[in-house]
């Protein structure tokens, strides 16, 4: 699983903006809100639209589940379980790059 | 070591810490080049002043304001028809300058008579126009004029105009970045919410951070259109002041450019509780995938595919015939900070182009993680580049062609590598589907064309025809004449 989720870490961290917004508070949010999304759209699960931050995340969400589905042929066989796992451990890993390890000393800056 | 230093900056070792080369299974938690810092005193950097971020950059690309600049005459020149935008009121803001010209004299005694002065005559000369940015520059924050009380009396003696004064001296911070910041957040803080937008659609968005360089908005915006979707504001390329100001009734904020593009979108979401969604307008899978993502966010993903489809018939087979010349090539991008993250994975895949080296001359940290992340191993990352760590970086890299702007341009030319105007184009727009065929054609121009060769004969020494050297004729001297 370790090896699974350094591929798909590898394929965001060269593709998606989503990462890299301006704060540690708005990074948080995008990656754990995309994650939550994505772990039901990878198993095709009808997903609530309530707000329009849900529709963002989803929006997001879905180009990644594409890709990953795309790109990655072991991605087919796992299981929903695998799936949760997987997909919590590429959070743990985003949040680690992009906020808890990260050099940009301007995350927690609180203004602009 | 991945952080490197350059010979020419042995007696500025600090520079070390701005320069980097990737290596294979590094991220941007081991090594990020400090950036938006002070440039250090010996290095010949390539930054413009806080003043021009705010003028050059955002406010000057409106269409509908006069801009008027509170400082010497110079101020107002030279951030004045340097960049390309357009707009479709016959170029409102191209064809005008306007300063108050100050002078020694204003200077010693003051100068906010001068600037009430200048901004009635603006208005008066102009009836037609009632909205207006103002400026400070260094000059006149150092003598210390008050210009948001003087646009206040103004503003209460003609209570049918409205001007943003945007007090961002040149001296404000260490790049123009600061001037995007401080224009940015004052608009969201003085002028969001103050003018209600009509609204035609059910998708509203705005676009935050394209300034229609060679009419990349009206592509962008044709697109837009075309799935149903009314853009409020396009912040700032081919926009109304009073758009602007109506922001806050936008179901999504689509952001392509950064940090303070970026800051305006977290202030309305948090203010208005509007999402922001980041997505890159430059390359072509890249533009589809945008495309994808705001068709995904409204439920218009038919007429999203529709659009694609329709415009990959159109461009494709000429992108694919650009990329079998292109491939392989490679490439310097020295410009100022989103460029280089939007571009490099974006010429490699659509173009099989290889970007060698990558120069911010005002980018910030979030900018080198994001550039770091997509660039390839090996590839030079650099923050704020003097001239003579451009010249190593040639050596070290041979790229056959550059996109930089035009003072770097200049140097590049000299040395006769072909060079891209990366700020303004050469032959635009190259945003969208068919602005990255525009690009890749610019590229393979500059790229095949003989005058860098030829550039570089020295014709004294050759013969032309029938005459050579010894057929000049020596012309006689003033004396003997």
């Amino acid at each position: 699983m370790k090896d699974k989720i350094e591929e798909v870490v590898n394929y965001i961290q060269e593709r998606c903006l989503w990462q890299f917004v301006s704060r540690s508070w708005d990074r948080e949010e995008n990656i754990q809100g995309i994650m939550e999304m994505a772990v039901s759209l990878f198993n095709d699960e009808k997903v609530v639209l309530e707000t329009d931050y849900d529709r963002c995340w989803f929006a997001d969400a879905k180009i990644f589940i594409s890709d990953v589905k795309r790109l990655f042929s072991w991605s087919k066989d796992l299981t929903k379980e695998e799936s949760k796992a997987l997909f919590t451990g590429v959070k743990d890993r985003m949040l680690e790059i992009t906020v808890e390890k990260s050099r940009n000393e301007e995350l927690n800056v609180p203004y602009y | 070591m991945p952080l490197i230093k350059f010979e020419c900056d042995a007696s500025i070792p600090e520079r070390e810490k701005h320069c980097y080369i990737k290596k294979p299974g590094e991220d941007t938690t081991q090594y990020l080049p400090l950036s938006n810092i002070a440039t250090i005193p010996g290095s010949l950097s390539e930054r413009g002043c806080s003043y021009c971020g705010a003028k050059l950059v955002i406010g000057g690309v409106v269409k509908d304001a006069i801009q008027m600049i509170h400082g010497p005459v110079g101020c107002a020149y030279d951030t004045w028809h340097t960049k390309r935008y357009p707009s479709d009121n016959d170029n409102f803001q191209l064809k005008y300058v306007w300063s108050t010209g100050l002078k020694e004299k204003d200077v010693i005694f003051g100068a906010e008579k001068i600037l009430r002065k200048s901004i009635n005559e603006a208005f008066d000369e102009m009836p037609d126009v009632k909205r207006m940015f103002l400026y400070t520059t260094c000059t006149t924050a150092l003598i210390g004029d008050d210009p948001k009380a003087v646009a206040a009396e103004v503003m209460a003696a003609r209570p049918d105009v409205d001007i943003f004064v945007v007090e961002c001296p040149g001296f404000a911070g260490v790049s123009q970045s600061k001037g995007h910041h401080v224009l940015n957040i004052g608009w969201m803080k003085d002028k969001v919410g103050t003018y209600e937008p009509k609204i035609t659609s059910e998708y509203t968005l705005n676009f935050i951070g394209d300034y229609n360089i060679q009419n990349d908005t009206l592509l962008l915006t044709e697109y837009l259109e075309k799935m149903g979707i009314q853009v409020i504001a396009h912040f700032t390329g081919n926009t109304n002041y009073d758009d602007l100001c109506g922001m806050h009734r936008a179901k999504l904020n689509v952001v392509n450019c950064a940090r303070s593009a970026g800051y305006i979108a977290n202030e309305l979401k948090k203010k208005y509780s509007i999402p922001r969604l980041d997505i890159d307008a430059w390359g072509f899978d890249y533009t589809a995938e945008g495309l994808r993502k705001i068709g995904a966010f409204f439920g218009l993903e038919k007429e999203a595919e529709e659009i694609i489809a329709e415009e990959s018939a159109k461009w494709r087979p000429k992108l694919d015939w650009y990329k079998e010349k292109l491939t392989g090539i490679k490439m310097c991008i020295w410009t100022g900070g989103p460029r280089l993250w939007h571009w490099t994975r974006a010429v490699e895949d659509d173009l099989g182009i290889e970007v060698v080296a990558m120069s911010s001359k005002f980018g910030h940290q979030e900018d080198f993680e994001k550039v770091i992340a997509r660039g390839r191993v090996g590839t030079v990352y650099i923050d704020d580049a003097n001239e003579l760590e451009f010249f190593e970086v040639i050596d070290m890299v041979k790229p056959d062609i550059i996109f930089t702007g035009p003072r770097v341009g200049d140097l590049v030319k000299k040395l006769h590598i072909p060079y891209i105007n990366g700020h303004a184009y050469h032959n635009g727009p190259y945003m969208g589907f068919e602005g990255f065929v525009n690009m890749a054609r610019d590229i393979y121009n500059a790229t095949t064309s003989p005058i860098w060769e030829l550039a570089g004969q020295d014709i004294r020494d050759l013969s032309y025809g029938n005459n050579t050297t010894e057929d000049i004729v020596e012309l006689p001297s003033a004396e003997a004449s």
